[in-house]
């Protein structure tokens, strides 16, 4: 078990959130591992996409919940619509955790572009934003980021950096049998030791 | 049956629910047929209406949900089908007001104007108790089912809308979760 995840747990745990909606990816598959098996009070919620995630926590939160959402970095371009025009002006709070694409460590290019911007997107559209910076930080970055997004009506989000999350060989049912690699035609060179930390979501599919 | 006459229909079946409406035309005409504290108008979010009334439906089994969506709007996000079809609530009732145009922008045609079919994707995705109806008659029908999740596709008319909803969106929101808490 990844000492972060247990943390990103404890702490959304800990604002208050039992809904939690998510589009996949592989260092959160670690985190929705942890909520499956430690959580029972928590009820995690599949979006097809990280807008529809946003409409759903939406509509959790006028309905008396405390949501959080779970996405890739490359999926806050997919949502951008949501918190700018349903969040943001209905001050309906969502604490979101946000694994990182596209920063230090990153080997996929079409991931850098919006991994380099999203600390601006967050800035100019009035997101709070705060980075995880270790493993015995987590909790208390995501509880204090929670307990502040429901108090003050403004969104945050914690970002979880691939120096906290490494590559990690995602968890979960179908987990036991690894990443499935496409290999190109003809191409012996082709290094399937890259497939171990091609992740899922919106921005690598 | 023009898309205000059949906003009334959903108005007067709508009880204590709560009523969620996709931005433009369908927010307009639910303000002209009857503005009520358990209705949510949404300003934005083009596309979200059925997931926030998915939302509100996991949160608030007790409530029955209505959303009114438009059929341009749903098809901005027709994954929310399958996530509905997933997680199948049974107070949610979404009904698309298929007048198969961007009315509120100009009119211009959707896909369903030549036959792009709501109700069948909406079938495909697991959600049993879908229709299509042309009549207040048929509409009012449609809403009857308690079981849900429903899906009923409205083909409307147009209806020129003559009246907006306040545009304080916390004013909205407020107000809709204070009358759902009964605060």
């Amino acid at each position: 078990m990844t000492a972060w995840a247990r943390g990103v747990c404890a702490g959304v745990h800990a604002a208050g959130c039992r809904d939690v909606v998510y589009v996949p990816d592989n260092p959160l598959s670690h985190v929705l591992h942890h909520f499956e098996t430690q959580y029972r009070d928590v009820r995690l919620l599949l979006a097809t996409r990280e807008e529809e995630a946003f409409g759903i926590a939406a509509g959790l939160y006028l309905g008396g919940r405390k949501p959080a959402v779970l996405l890739q970095s490359s999926g806050l371009g997919n949502s951008l619509n949501a918190i700018t025009s349903l969040l943001v002006p209905y001050e309906i709070p969502v604490l979101m955790v946000v694994s990182m694409r596209g920063d230090e460590g990153e080997w996929n290019t079409a991931q850098m572009p919006m991994g380099r911007a999203v600390r601006d997107i967050l800035n100019a559209i009035g997101v709070a934003h705060a980075t995880v910076e270790s493993s015995d930080a987590a909790a208390d970055v995501v509880e204090r980021a929670g307990i502040a997004a429901f108090e003050t009506h403004v969104s945050h989000v914690c970002l979880l950096p691939k120096r906290l999350t490494g590559s990690p060989t995602p968890v979960g049912p179908k987990s036991d049998r690894g990443p499935t690699p496409v290999r190109p035609h003809s191409d012996s060179s082709f290094d399937s030791s890259s497939d171990s930390s091609s992740d899922s979501g919106s921005g690598s599919a | 049956m023009n898309r205000l006459q059949a906003t009334r229909v959903v108005v007067a079946h709508a009880g204590e629910g709560a009523i969620i409406a996709s931005l433009g035309y369908p927010a307009y005409d639910l303000f002209a047929a009857g503005d009520r504290p358990r209705n949510f108008y949404t300003w934005g979010s083009m596309g979200l209406a059925s997931s926030l009334g998915l939302g509100l439906a996991l949160a608030r089994p007790d409530v029955r949900v209505f959303v009114l969506d438009g059929d341009g709007s749903l098809l901005m996000n027709l994954g929310s089908l399958a996530t509905v079809g997933l997680l199948r609530p049974a107070n949610l009732v979404l009904v698309v007001m298929d007048n198969e145009q961007y009315a509120t922008t100009g009119g211009q045609q959707t896909p369903t104007a030549l036959g792009a079919n709501l109700d069948a994707v909406a079938r495909a995705m697991r959600i049993d108790c879908t229709s299509t109806v042309r009549t207040e008659q048929d509409l009012a029908a449609a809403l009857q089912p308690q079981q849900g999740p429903v899906v009923v596709v409205a083909k409307v008319g147009e209806s020129a809308p003559t009246m907006k909803p306040p545009n304080d969106c916390v004013f909205l929101k407020q107000r809709f979760m204070r009358a759902l808490t009964g605060e």
